[in-house]
């Protein structure tokens, strides 16, 4: 863009309230680091000294003990990973496939279920919390991996994502595909799917980080240990260690290495994939 | 002959599509509008989790009850919970966008392609770490002894005062607040930086040939084109912020007074959940249901009306 040169303010004043903004994004993310690596008495100490003296290596080993050495924190960031990469694959499939159907298929009614789909956009979760708690009560899959999943399987907004992608797939290697005689199955997980892989990557990241990252649906359904996801790990391990600054930073940074590892590997489809939500309007 | 064989293909055509949206169906009737429905008639009972008698029908009880203005001293209500929500919502999120809004334009007029992805993707760094996460990192910054009072007061140059982050009502809604905006800022940044790389440059060349000045050119021109992105930042700022659960939670599990950040979801979990009162739960899921609802209409009308043509 050249829009340089048309703004009244000073260059030297832009790039202080820049620099002055990037201090305020990054300085609790590098606190996070140094103080995971220090005793307590050292990250309280005024002023905060940045560098650590040594590595306190016995802060990362209580984060992973656990309060009663239990190991618990194994299990709960294997449960994380397991339901949010379980949550990023069915919303994949089941999107795609939904997408799919809406976007090349002429059926009556098409357009009413797109719309009821859209619709949901509309119903938040946490309006409907209460009653998908009785419903996995009655079911009695609490404490269980399905009922952590089980609300999650696909979100409207990757159906929509899906259907936006494919509304511009050519229908002409669809239909040369069925002349060559591939059933329809064939042609969506051989032919459609592969082709959708820009799409694919940011609803695996933005399905799998809100599952990474939800503490509410865990905090009604799992309430047995063994079930507990990371974010209610790290929550009640902050209540009972809450003195133990140095051990709270080390548990946070280990439950955030997964999202690093995610992020710097696939920075563009996260950072693409916020600017997707602009394709909503109008 | 041959057009009934392609009525036949139609047909199957058709088949295969229901066959295809038949699974999202199926979830989105059982998981999203079967629970809203279950949520508006439980609203009318007085059931609890753990009673076995069948629940008593109250019509509007839960409701009269929770709009109760005689119930709104104490400090758990939920009028206080609206009022905290409302409280939170509009301190989050008009300095998210506004602080959003004068970031991505000062990063657009940079000339430097690295300098500008550098600063995207350090701006949106804390949106990848998990809420409970960013809580307790700022829990330890806002410590009495921690960098929150260090770097206020060297920046105020007012020595040794504490700002109570966590204990004084205030501040504590004041700390939920920075966490949040923490946390979102480069979020809504990428989404203005989108939005301004929508407007076509020619409309600005031809705005500098007419002899208009730079400030002329940020209020009338890039302003108004970037209305749309406005309107739906904002909207999704305000939905965003009206869901806030974890932060309140990990604040008030630690230590911090809860009256000030009883957010709507936050009251909705202890009473629902926490004292077993699920019809009341219910009722409050459905006003914040209808709060969204409207929101969100508002956002689809306004960005009908206002579909800009480039």
């Amino acid at each position: 863009m050249q829009i340089e040169k048309r703004f009244t303010l000073p260059k030297i004043g832009i790039y202080l309230v820049l620099l002055v903004m990037l201090t305020f994004t990054l300085m609790p993310i590098i606190f996070m680091v140094s103080a995971s690596m220090m005793t307590s008495r050292q990250i309280l100490k005024m002023p905060y000294t940045w560098i650590p003296e040594g590595i306190a290596w016995e802060n990362f080993a209580k984060a992973i003990q656990g309060n009663d050495k239990t190991y618990i924190f194994v299990r709960n960031i294997s449960n994380s990973l397991i339901v949010s990469t379980s949550v990023a694959i069915t919303t994949v499939l089941i999107a795609s496939l939904t997408g799919y159907g809406l976007a090349k298929f002429r059926f009556r009614g098409r357009n009413t279920v797109f719309m009821m789909i859209m619709a949901t956009m509309m119903i938040p979760f946490e309006a409907i919390m209460i009653p998908l708690y009785m419903v996995v009560m009655a079911l009695r899959i609490q404490n269980s991996y399905i009922g952590l999943i089980l609300p999650f399987l696909v979100s409207a907004f990757g159906v929509f994502q899906m259907k936006q992608f494919l509304t511009t797939f050519p229908t002409e290697f669809l239909d040369a595909a069925r002349v060559d005689g591939m059933g329809e199955f064939g042609i969506y997980w051989r032919i459609v799917l592969p082709n959708c892989k820009p799409v694919i990557a940011t609803l695996l990241i933005l399905s799998f980080r809100s599952q990474w990252d939800n503490l509410l649906w865990p905090l009604l359904v799992s309430q047995s240990d063994k079930m507990k996801t990371i974010p209610q790990y790290i929550s009640s391990f902050a209540l009972e260690r809450s003195t133990d600054e140095g051990a709270m930073m080390a548990a946070a940074l280990l439950a955030s290495i997964p999202m690093f590892i995610l992020f710097m590997s696939l920075t563009k489809y996260f950072i693409g994939g916020s600017a997707i939500y602009e394709s909503r309007k109008g | 002959m041959g057009t009934r064989k392609y009525r036949g293909i139609e047909r199957k055509q058709a088949r295969w599509g229901f066959i295809f949206v038949l699974p999202a169906m199926l979830f989105f009737s059982l998981f999203s509008f079967y629970p809203i429905i279950n949520a508006i008639y439980t609203s009318f009972f007085d059931k609890r989790a753990l009673s076995k008698l069948p629940p008593k029908f109250l019509g509007l009880g839960n409701y009269i009850r929770l709009f109760d203005p005689s119930r709104a001293a104490s400090d758990l209500s939920f009028l206080n919970s609206l009022k905290s929500t409302l409280v939170f919502t509009l301190g989050t999120f008009i300095p998210l966008l506004i602080v959003s809004l004068i970031l991505a334009v000062f990063i657009s007029n940079l000339s430097s392609n690295k300098t500008k992805k550098f600063l995207q993707i350090s701006y949106y760094t804390p949106a990848i770490l998990s809420s409970v996460v960013a809580a307790t990192i700022w829990m330890i910054i806002f410590d009495p002894r921690g960098l929150g009072n260090q770097w206020l007061n060297a920046l105020m140059n007012t020595p040794g005062v504490d700002r109570r982050w966590l204990v004084d009502p205030v501040m504590e809604q004041v700390s939920t607040m920075v966490i949040y905006f923490w946390k979102y800022i480069g979020y809504f940044v990428i989404l203005f930086i989108t939005g301004l790389a929508s407007i076509p440059p020619t409309i600005y060349e031809a705005s500098t040939i007419d002899g208009a000045t730079k400030n002329q050119v940020f209020w009338r021109i890039t302003l108004p084109l970037l209305k749309p992105t406005v309107v739906l930042v904002s909207v999704m700022a305000m939905l965003q912020c009206l869901k806030t659960f974890s932060t309140q939670y990990m604040l008030y599990s630690n230590g911090a007074p809860r009256a000030p950040i009883n957010v709507i979801t936050f009251n909705i979990y202890v009473t629902g959940i926490q004292q077993q009162y699920l019809g009341r739960a219910s009722a409050m899921s459905v006003v914040l249901f209808i709060m969204m609802l409207l929101l969100t209409l508002l956002q689809f009308k306004t960005t009908k009306s206002e579909n800009v043509e480039y």
